[in-house]
């Protein structure tokens, strides 16, 4: 895979331009699923998605040969959209979570069937949650995203964002401690 | 006994501890820890990855298909015409300052004969100026015969690194002098050095990693003995010039002054 990837870079340097487009199929999925948990916006990682394969087209002279291009692509992506949610200010949709009241949201769930009552739970819950992910920061969020949702070591989010380890770990840290205060009312009495 | 602090305990979930042996046996040990972390567990297990609307199959070829008009196509051309811009940056202070007089020369030398008419110009000539244009040529060349020396004992010792940084450092200069010779009506002179440029713009462009017998089988390709002898004959008739230093000489080795 990797070698047959290193051919058709070569191939687009060498002037077939179209050959990239293999690159671009094969990738867009992740690229835009990772978009998206940064991004949390449809629209957003859509345009992610342009941009990030636009710049590794005009970046692609400096792609190093040892490099795998989709961990190279996927960094991209992820400072593309970290741009993108510095740009962007905080979603007024999720401020359903703002209203909720922790006692309101003090229960046991014993039972799993789908009933109406249970859906509008799960929908709070996952209003709740997205509106804390909101809260956070864009260098956190796309940390704790990297680090919660990817499976992203602290090596690799430091590389990615082009932080310090340390300056990653932190970032993990406070996202988790935030989302730990602001998910509080979810916490199931004993 | 010190309890686990929140951020050992994260990095402990996320299983970067670098003592997770440790952290483990101080978790079944001390209640008050384990309950922290069975509480951290079951908030960070709840919280579930992020679904991201599904995209159908054709999703790649949308994303190609609006961006294909914007990129340009990629031509070997192009890589080395940005890899010459990029030697420039690597260009020595002393071969930039040799640079910036040589060209400070030349676009002085330019402006006085679109100013003076033809027949004064041998009158007008400094030969302070032609000989520091000289010195700057000879070094020029110097360097060049030392280049290329080096290229042909490739595999005699010589960094490899040292000489494609040799290359690129010559590069620029020897672009200038060679477009310069070409403008003065010096066509034997400038295909001597656009035969050197094709040489350096070769090495320039082998990877960082190169042998020295990759060099020396690039020397061998080339045929950059000619152009050793070729280059060491224009030295000569530099040095020569240098010597005779007449103030009525107006132009040398079509390089204008």
């Amino acid at each position: 895979m990797e070698e047959n990837e290193h051919s058709i870079i070569r191939a687009v340097l060498s002037g077939n331009k179209e050959a990239y487009g293999a690159l671009v199929v094969r990738h867009s999925h992740a690229i835009f699923r990772v978009a998206f948990r940064i991004t949390g916006d449809e629209a957003d990682a859509e345009d992610v998605v342009q941009e990030a394969f636009l710049i590794g087209y005009q970046k692609l002279q400096s792609f190093e040969s040892r490099a795998k291009f989709s961990t190279w692509i996927y960094r991209i992506a992820v400072n593309c959209a970290l741009n993108m949610k510095n740009k962007r200010k905080p979603e007024a949709a999720y401020e359903i979570a703002d209203d909720a009241d922790a006692s309101q949201h003090r229960t046991q769930v014993a039972d799993t069937a789908p009933n109406p009552e249970r859906l509008l739970l799960s929908r709070e819950i996952e209003a709740l949650h997205a509106g804390a992910m909101q809260k956070l920061t864009a260098t956190e969020r796309t940390a704790f995203v990297l680090r919660h949702m990817e499976a992203c070591t602290t090596d690799e989010i430091a590389a990615t964002l082009r932080i310090a380890p340390n300056a990653a770990k932190q970032a993990v840290f406070r996202a988790v401690q935030k989302l730990r205060r602001d998910l509080a009312p979810l916490k199931v009495n004993a | 006994m010190n309890h686990l602090t929140e951020e050992q305990l994260i990095v402990h979930y996320y299983e970067e501890s670098p003592q997770p042996a440790r952290i483990a046996h101080h978790l079944r040990e001390c209640n008050g820890c384990a309950e922290t972390y069975a509480e951290l567990r079951s908030e960070l297990d709840a919280i579930e990855p992020i679904a991201a609307p599904a995209r159908d199959a054709g999703h790649g070829e949308q994303v190609w298909r609006s961006i294909r008009n914007l990129v340009p196509i990629y031509q070997l051309k192009q890589q080395r015409l940005s890899q010459r811009f990029s030697s420039l940056k690597g260009l020595s202070f002393a071969t930039a300052c040799s640079l910036f007089i040589a060209v400070a020369f030349l676009a002085g030398r330019q402006w006085e004969n679109y100013q003076r008419p033809p027949q004064n110009q041998a009158v007008a000539d400094n030969p302070t100026r032609q000989a520091i244009v000289l010195v700057v040529l000879g070094d020029h060349l110097g360097r060049s015969e030392r280049f290329l020396v080096a290229l042909r004992h490739g595999d005699a010792g010589e960094s490899t690194a040292l000489v494609k940084a040799e290359a690129q450092d010559l590069l620029s200069a020897n672009r200038l002098y060679r477009e310069s010779a070409i403008k003065s009506g010096d066509p034997a002179f400038a295909a001597a050095l656009d035969r050197l440029e094709h040489v350096l713009v070769e090495v320039a462009n082998e990877p960082d990693d190169a042998s020295p017998a990759r060099l020396a089988e690039l020397q061998k390709e080339l045929n950059t003995d000619g152009l050793l002898f070729e280059v060491r004959v224009l030295r000569s008739h530099v040095q020569d010039e240098q010597g005779e230093q007449q103030p009525a000489a107006v132009r040398t080795l079509g390089v204008l002054i």
